[in-house]
């Protein structure tokens, strides 16, 4: 479904990926791990069209989008939850929600997205009128996921979503990417939560200072010395 | 008495229309970050495009707006995407002296289509008086007035209800998350500052009954604009029509009360007695 194909990205003529080349099926769990600074959040930005690669090629479903802007990877859905979780403080959790759905592809649906976004997430029914910026760090995560699927995403791409939640809520998080995941949506899954990313993912990517050091099913990953190392920086 | 209530009528009737100016403003502030140097030149513009309308086709300045709504609003768009669009987001410096160097071209462009003396353009209503016990209003004012006020709950309205409303609070919210959802980032910016040159040529007709007008005036308007602007927050929907009303009545109560240029004053000394004291603007929290 998405092949990244030799990836180099950089600000300012610096490269920050160096090559980077991954693959994703339909209906996968696919984790990118790495340490801070690895190039995780440069990469999911690439992903969705904020940075014109270097050199490299982006396909997705079949088709060249190395090319396209962050609006046409939205409609053919290709959708990022950002790092931080980044809802509109200042409008309610509605009006949140409504943004998520107001690519061309998404907008005639969003009565239905909605209904099935709140089925998903109580919790957000109860809040629906309350200003985004007034909810707790856990309820932010959940909207940011629900404004996401409220665009119709057909590959989801997580940035970081356990940062700052209580486990309890991390627990939470984890169980409706499980449950999106079952229902037969593409995930990315960026973390640097090593232990939960490796429990969940079925394949992993671990990225160190912007190349892929090691790649692979979940378990070969996680007993691969070069994880760890990756991990440390040594 | 008498004069106490004259000048309050008048100051809240012109004030209201120094808000729906400083809206446009404010609006294109909270998408684009620009601030817009050549706010009062546009105002020009669209009072001078007013008076070549009645100089051909003898149309009043409120029937003109067909014509200079459209116009000016392309005018808008074409200046944000070519000029301004390449530098928003570098150097913040560098969009003030393009507005700047903009200021100047038009006012130098009006001021060699239609020369350096005052002129004026008339409008069936212009001397028409409305006479409520001591209280004489003139009829335009009213108009700018009620005129003014709808506008601003309409682009209220707009900026909570529709979707195009809500890409604008998003893109001032947070432009990155705006991106994410699919939302053109620059193309909003554009139309943004293509409705503010838009209502500026609203506000232009509202304006320009009975007011004689000269290519130098534009300064004028930027200035009250950016002290209303200050006044109301940049992003405030209620402080900035609350800063325009301020505004309205400090230079109606100073042409009354004080020598005519004492008076044109008052405003700016307002201003800064404000800003010492409330150096955040006049509202409380800003509601974006």
């Amino acid at each position: 479904m998405l092949e990244v194909d030799h990836l180099v990205t950089g600000y300012g003529g610096v490269p920050v990926l160096q090559d980077v080349s991954l693959t994703l099926s339909a209906g996968e769990i696919v984790g990118l791990l790495g340490a801070n600074n690895a190039g995780k959040t440069t990469l999911i930005n690439s992903l969705s069209g904020m940075y014109a690669p270097m050199s490299g090629r982006i396909r997705f479903e079949g088709q060249d989008v190395t090319a396209m802007t962050p609006k046409q990877r939205v409609e053919i859905g290709i959708i990022q939850v950002p790092e931080g979780r980044l809802v509109f403080p200042e409008m309610s959790v509605r009006e949140n929600l409504l943004l998520g759905g107001i690519n061309a592809r998404a907008r005639t649906h969003r009565p239905r997205q909605m209904d099935h976004v709140l089925e998903l997430f109580p919790r957000l029914q109860e809040r629906l009128g309350q200003k985004a910026g007034t909810l707790s760090g856990g309820e932010q995560q959940m909207l940011a996921i629900g404004r996401a699927l409220m665009a119709e995403a057909k590959l989801l791409m997580l940035d970081e979503p356990s940062l700052g939640l209580s486990p309890l809520f991390v627990q939470y998080i984890f169980g409706i990417i499980d449950r999106l995941h079952a229902e037969g949506l593409s995930i990315l899954l960026i973390e640097q939560n090593l232990n939960l990313t490796l429990r969940h993912a079925q394949r992993c990517y671990v990225l160190e200072r912007g190349k892929v050091a090691v790649e692979g099913a979940s378990d070969v990953v996680k007993d691969d010395p070069r994880t760890r190392r990756a991990y440390l920086g040594l | 008495m008498a004069e106490f209530l004259q000048a309050l009528a008048q100051g809240l009737l012109i004030g209201s229309t120094y808000g729906l100016l400083a809206l446009g403003m404010g609006l294109v502030y909270g998408v684009s970050g620009v601030v817009n140097f050549s706010h009062g030149d546009f105002i020009s513009l669209g009072m001078f495009l007013c008076l070549a309308l009645y100089s051909a086709l003898a149309l009043d300045p409120y029937v003109s707006l067909v014509i200079t709504v459209p116009l000016m609003t392309v005018i808008g768009g074409l200046v944000y995407w070519y000029l301004l669009r390449p530098m928003v987001g570098h150097q913040f410096l560098m969009v003030v002296q393009l507005t700047l160097g903009l200021s100047l071209v038009l006012q130098n462009g009006i001021l060699m289509v239609f020369g350096g003396q005052p002129a004026r353009t008339p409008s069936v209503v212009e001397s028409k008086l409305l006479i409520l016990g001591d209280v004489v209003v003139r009829v335009p004012h009213v108009i700018a007035f009620v005129v003014s006020f709808a506008m601003a709950i309409g682009l209220y309205i707009m900026l909570r209800s529709t979707d195009f409303g809500r890409s604008i609070r998003a893109v001032h919210q947070n432009a990155h998350a705006a991106a994410l959802m699919g939302i053109d980032v620059s193309r909003v910016q554009t139309l943004t500052f293509a409705l503010g040159i838009g209502i500026l040529a609203i506000a232009a007709a509202l304006l320009l009954p009975g007011t004689p007008i000269q290519p130098a005036q534009g300064l004028r308007y930027t200035v009250i604009t950016l002290i209303v602007v200050a006044l109301g927050g940049m992003t405030n929907f209620v402080g900035i029509m609350l800063g325009g009303l301020i505004i309205g009545l400090s230079e109606a109560y100073g042409t009354i009360y004080l020598s005519d240029t004492l008076g044109m004053l008052l405003p700016y000394g307002i201003f800064v007695l404000i800003m010492l004291f409330r150096p955040q603007g006049l509202t409380w929290s800003s509601s974006r």
